[in-house]
């Protein structure tokens, strides 16, 4: 038979293993991608509509098929291919590394693809790190974004998201000088800030997740730009439902994580030594907090302990001496009352802007199921009570290093 | 049927787990939660309890008749022809679950990774490959999916551990909702998710003890069971009730969010994916091998090799059936409970009366004597 000779059977094996050499019939080179790494949101004004030339794109007739929503510009950062270097390479900044593009659309779909339409290869969100909202574009409602945002497979639940003081499209062109890549950058800046205690975890996926349910709502870091060349954490951006309500101030982020239990503490604040116009700066090292939701007539109440561990690391004269424990134990009487005092304010805050980022109303969905199935329900039933919440505040502070030095 | 007796225990509990854990994962927490809310893993573990239940009737009608399966003892107890269109509704249910669990991987596969892959194509390779193992016999069977089984496993309980850092506790509380009717409708819904343990009635033929069946059954229930509830609890935990209302496959979202520390990888997704697709391999696998070898058996043919590739054309017709995701979703949620009936409700009717009989025949015997 003629398959009984082998150098027929190699022929034919030789034939058969042909279809495997084809590779992946849809196999995209990277170089043939357009990768978005950052995008800005902004508002787009009239003028930039036109000169846009927006429409034509994912709508052709003004009046019956263009979505009413405000149009929003959307600044995108692509990554040039072999540009961005990998591993440490001397020489000059690559200024060139990335390519940034200018859109307007109705949403961000709608921006995308009217940016598919001026970039020749194929738009890629799947490294896509952060998104940047203009302020004024986080006080219209964020709800227009995360539809797009969750309906795309490529997109990350790890990206982070955060909110803008100047316009989206400035942080998209800053060339920060610490990395090479400026959306790294901006990416780490979130990142690692609450890797070092100075803003609790957050990132989109957990953006989407508190603002789905319904006894909180979420938080956003707040960037600034300083000097026209690095970005600052300026406060917490919270919200109230999808739409930014206000920001808070940076040291005021440090109270935030205590009441919502976040455990590594980062943040120092001058605390005054009793009797004496010192004061000596006080770091929180970590925090332990307990909050009690109790129903107190027909009402819920809250009850905040927070058990601070901090350390001294700086006095700001010489002629204070911090060198017996009872003094140590001033600072610490002290600093528990300066801290309930802020976290009272920050609660007040919060409540006038009727912005639950403390996330109680989940708490009482918890434990009073019943109480909040009668009297509660929705979001916005929720929001009004939270506006009138009571509460008390209980901080033990405890300094327990002082450092290398005696005195 | 006594050719070959081979199959241990352990392979037996390996068969159940990796035929119970397939591309039901994906929209598990989905299913629990739209039934009871904070109480989802109060509805999987009720769901659990009935296909337990519907699992142990089934081994011990296995054990009572140990050289036969569904088929050949239903036509026993029942009669001849009211048995033969009772299997011939198993089997056309099979058909079904094939065909379902077939498309909802190519779903997954098209929105989800491969975008630009038809999904016909995704469909019809997952059939094939099914296809070409179902023509060995009930040990090679065996062998198959006790080789995946910790390849199924393992990386499940990895993304759950990882995913804890992310979690919440308060959002499991409360533990109790109020809403039975809900949930209850969720507990069938889930229940169905372990539809695929039917094929115990194929497998104790084939036991070297089918007196052991028990405990197989039993260690694929429970280990099958409690990695469900595990990735119940773990995805509301993290995501909320509310999140979880939002997304079709939640378990994918939760390998997504969950990075392994130190950055080594960002997400999990891609070692999920790679494990789902085996998942769904031997579940596939398994209803498909029970369609054929149930054919086989109620037509009396000698092998069932031929029909394999002769009714796959019909799985695929009607994996193709449905018009979209959300068409799908429909189909399978209703299929699923309606399909409760037959794997749970039909053998539980045999049993009651395989007792009463033998109950009435051991009667006689003592008058007789």
């Amino acid at each position: 038979m003629w398959y009984k000779n082998p150098n027929l059977r190699l022929v034919s094996i030789f034939f058969l293993l042909f279809p495997f050499l084809s590779g992946c019939w849809d196999a995209q080179e990277i170089e043939q991608r357009a990768t978005v790494l950052a995008i800005g949101i902004d508002q787009a004004s009239k003028k930039e509509e036109n000169n846009q030339s927006e429409g034509g794109i994912t709508h052709i007739n003004k009046n019956s098929s263009e979505p009413k929503e405000d149009l929003i510009k959307v600044t995108a950062q692509i990554a040039v291919p072999g540009r961005i270097p990998l591993g440490p390479t001397q020489g000059q900044s690559s200024h060139n590394s990335v390519l940034i593009v200018q859109v307007v659309g109705h949403t961000i779909q709608d921006a995308m693809l009217n940016l598919q339409q001026q970039v020749a290869y194929e738009i890629f969100l799947g490294h896509l790190r952060i998104i940047v909202l203009n302020e004024k574009v986080a006080k219209k409602g964020t709800q227009r974004f995360n539809d797009f945002l969750r309906r795309n497979p490529e997109i990350r639940r790890t990206a982070s998201l955060a909110v803008s003081k100047e316009p989206a499209a400035e942080y998209m062109k800053l060339i920060p000088e610490l990395q090479r890549i400026p959306s790294l950058y901006l990416a780490d800046m979130v990142d690692n800030l609450s890797a070092l205690g100075r803003f609790p975890p957050s990132f989109i996926g957990l953006f989407w997740t508190i603002l789905s349910s319904k006894g909180q709502d979420p938080y956003l870091p707040y960037l600034t730009i300083k000097d026209k060349k690095s970005i600052q954490l300026s406060g917490l951006a919270y919200f109230k439902g999808d739409r930014m309500a206000g920001k808070t101030l940076p040291l005021e982020i440090g109270f935030f994580m205590a009441v919502r239990g976040i455990g590594g503490g980062g943040y120092s604040a001058f605390i005054k030594v009793p009797g004496k116009e010192e004061f000596v700066l006080v770091k929180a090292i970590s925090r332990k907090t307990k909050v009690n939701v109790n129903l107190i007539g027909g009402k819920p109440h809250v009850d905040i302990k927070v058990r601070y561990e901090s350390e001294i690391e700086e006095k700001t004269s010489p002629t204070q001496y911090i060198n017996n424990s009872s003094i140590v134990r001033k600072i610490e009487s002290e600093a528990s009352k300066e801290v309930t005092k802020s976290i009272k304010k920050l609660i007040a805050k919060t409540q006038r802007a009727e912005s639950d980022i403390f996330g109680f109303g989940e708490r009482v969905r918890a434990e009073y199921p019943n109480y909040w199935s009668e009297k509660i329900k929705t979001k916005e039933r929720w929001k009004e009570v939270y506006k009138d919440l009571t509460y008390d505040v209980h901080v033990d502070s405890r300094i327990h290093r002082v450092g290398m030095k005696a005195k | 049927m006594d050719e070959l007796r081979e199959i241990t225990v352990v392979q037996a509990s390996a068969i159940l787990i990796s035929t119970i854990i397939g591309v039901g994962v994906l929209p598990l927490p989905l299913f629990a939660v739209r039934g009871g809310e904070t109480s989802a893993p109060v509805v999987t573990l009720g769901a659990i309890v009935l296909a337990a239940i519907g699992l142990f009737i089934l081994t011990i009608l296995g054990i009572r008749h140990p050289q036969k399966t569904i088929i050949t003892y239903g036509e026993d107890i029942v009669g001849k022809w009211i048995g033969k269109l009772c299997s011939m509704i198993v089997i056309i249910f099979f058909v079904i679950l094939s065909a379902l669990a077939a498309r909802e991987f190519g779903e997954v596969v098209v929105s989800a990774v491969l975008r630009e892959t038809p999904l016909e194509i995704t469909v019809i390779v997952m059939l094939v490959i099914a296809g070409l193992s179902v023509r060995y016999n009930v040990n090679t069977f065996a062998y198959i999916h006790n080789f995946y089984v910790p390849a199924i496993l393992a990386p499940i309980l990895i993304i759950v551990v990882f995913s804890l850092k992310n979690a919440n506790p308060i959002y499991l509380r409360p533990i109790f909702e109020s809403n039975f009717k809900l949930m209850f409708t969720g507990m069938l819904t889930i229940a169905a998710l372990f539809q695929g343990s039917f094929i115990v009635t194929m497998v104790i033929p084939f036991m070297k003890e089918p007196r052991k069946a028990i405990k197989a059954s039993f260690w694929g229930i429970f280990i099958s069971g409690g990695f469900y509830l595990l990735i119940v609890i773990a995805t509301v935990a993290v995501f909320g009730t509310e999140e979880i209302k939002q997304i079709f496959w939640p378990t994918l979202e939760l390998a997504r969010t969950t990075a392994l520390p130190g950055n080594i990888l960002q997400r999990l997704d891609v070692i999920f994916l790679a494990v789902w697709v085996t998942a769904v391999f031997t579940t596939l696998f398994s209803s498909y091998y029970f369609t054929i070898y149930s054919i086989k058996q109620m037509a009396k043919l000698k092998d069932h090799r031929m029909l394999s590739f002769f009714i796959l054309p019909f799985v695929f017709f009607l994996a193709m059936l449905p018009q979209n995701i959300l068409q799908l979703y429909d189909v399978i949620q209703i299929a699923g409970r309606a399909g409760l009936l037959i794997t749970i409700g039909y053998p539980a009717i045999l049993l009651v009366i395989d007792l009463f009989r033998s109950r009435r025949g051991k009667k006689n015997v003592v008058q007789e004597s």
